[in-house]
């Protein structure tokens, strides 16, 4: 029970996050602009919301790495008979894997979020970097891939009638990274926006 | 010269992104390192063993098997309390399984609590009875009944017909045994001590009393 709850740890700033980036985000951020004066700016706020929600998704998808690994020491760590056991999922040799390579889901997530965060980092030193472009779409390229995934391991969870709320939360992130990076190429076509 | 200010901006952006993200995926993992020893599934020694999925005979009738009722993942080694499993990979057809399936059974009865002159932990012998894609070697569950019964094998049979515990196990060719520790991992396998006898690998390997 206590490691479903420690879920929320990690969902929270992935909500946060995605408040940012929805078009909404404006006047939610607009209490903390003398705080943070980086969410102004329409550009500003769309970063900080997907660099939360980067670091958010990479620290998720390391606990989900991790509870893989100590499940096949033998141990548990989200066992229950309930609805919400992580460990039927992250502990079954054959689901916790990709088909193809046989990665871990775990460790393609932390790539992943990983991949995210340097684009983030990049675009809010140097917004206009030559590369800029090209950033956002692989972000949005990445992220959208990242949605027919998320759709293989939700059937995962249907078959085997359990849902890992810490995959869950991976999920949201990059569906909330997803819409941000779809906004974050919006603006971008808009140069005077993008330019503020 | 303003040039070459504004090529170095984008690649200190680009260094700077890449070392904070590079540092904090080498953070995870060194945590990830240091706080779990992970076991991977396989069927070599010192993995863990994949699961066996199917129905199984046990004199009775054929009902679900459950390979993870066998074993205790807190078992510790030299713990002499937690129940092993030597589990064969066979084929009724095959004449090899057949001109060991005497001395099989045999083993089954030595290595039993049921045995006084045996001061080791209980071995639970299993048998995955599967169909080679060889002409001849047709087999149904009547056959692996009858197998069982001509033997006088008390041990269960795992239908294994449609080879999918035979292929997830990598099992190049019948016989092929496993001796699995009592928290899953394996011990030994025939296809690595081609030389040894499973019997002499679980003197060898499970820990006795006396021992």
């Amino acid at each position: 029970m206590t490691s479903n709850l420690l879920v929320g740890a990690y969902l929270l700033p992935v909500l946060i996050g995605f408040l940012i980036v929805t078009p909404w985000g404006e006047s939610f951020a607009s209490s903390l602009t003398d705080r943070f004066p980086s969410l102004k700016s329409a550009r500003g706020r769309l970063l900080s919301g997907l660099q939360l929600i980067s670091l958010a998704g990479f620290a998720v998808s390391t606990q989900t790495l991790w509870i893989s690994s100590k499940i096949s020491e033998g141990g548990s760590f989200c066992s229950s008979t309930s609805t919400f056991s992580c460990d039927d999922l992250l502990g079954n040799s054959k689901l916790n894997v990709d088909p193809v390579l046989g990665l871990s889901w775990g460790l393609i997530g932390m790539a992943t979020f990983a991949l995210l965060l340097f684009i983030v980092l990049v675009l809010k030193q140097e917004h206009n970097h030559p590369l800029s472009e090209r950033f956002v779409s692989m972000g949005l390229l990445t992220t959208g891939i990242g949605l027919l995934v998320i759709g293989l391991l939700v059937s995962y969870e249907i078959q085997e009638e359990k849902i890992c709320l810490y995959c869950t939360t991976a999920h949201i992130a990059n569906i909330a990274a997803f819409v941000g990076f779809f906004r974050l190429k919006k603006l971008q076509e808009d140069n005077s926006e993008w330019n503020k | 010269m303003k040039i070459d200010v504004i090529e170095d901006e984008n690649a200190a952006a680009v260094g700077n992104a890449l070392i904070k993200v590079m540092s904090l995926f080498f953070i995870g993992i060194m945590i990830i390192a240091f706080t779990a020893n992970p076991v991977s599934v396989g069927t070599n020694e010192g993995q863990r063993a994949p699961d066996i999925e199917g129905k199984y005979y046990n004199g009775s009738g054929w009902t679900e098997f459950d390979f993870s009722s066998y074993f205790n993942t807190s078992w510790q080694e030299g713990d002499v309390s937690g129940q092993w499993v030597v589990i064969e990979f066979m084929d009724t057809d095959c004449p090899y399984c057949q001109q060991t399936a005497d001395e099989y059974g045999q083993f089954a009865n030595t290595f039993s609590v049921n045995n006084p002159d045996w001061n080791g932990p209980h071995v639970n012998f299993l048998a995955s009875a599967t169909e080679l894609d060889i002409q001849g070697h047709e087999t149904d569950r009547a056959e692996i009944e009858k197998f069982r019964s001509d033997y006088n094998h008390n041990f269960p049979y795992i239908d294994d017909i449609d080879q999918d515990n035979m292929k997830e196990w990598g099992i190049p060719g019948t016989p092929n045994y496993f001796l699995i520790q009592p928290d899953g991992i394996i011990a030994w396998s025939s296809s690595e001590h081609q030389d040894e006898k499973v019997n002499d690998a679980i003197v060898r390997l499970v820990p006795r009393e006396s021992a």
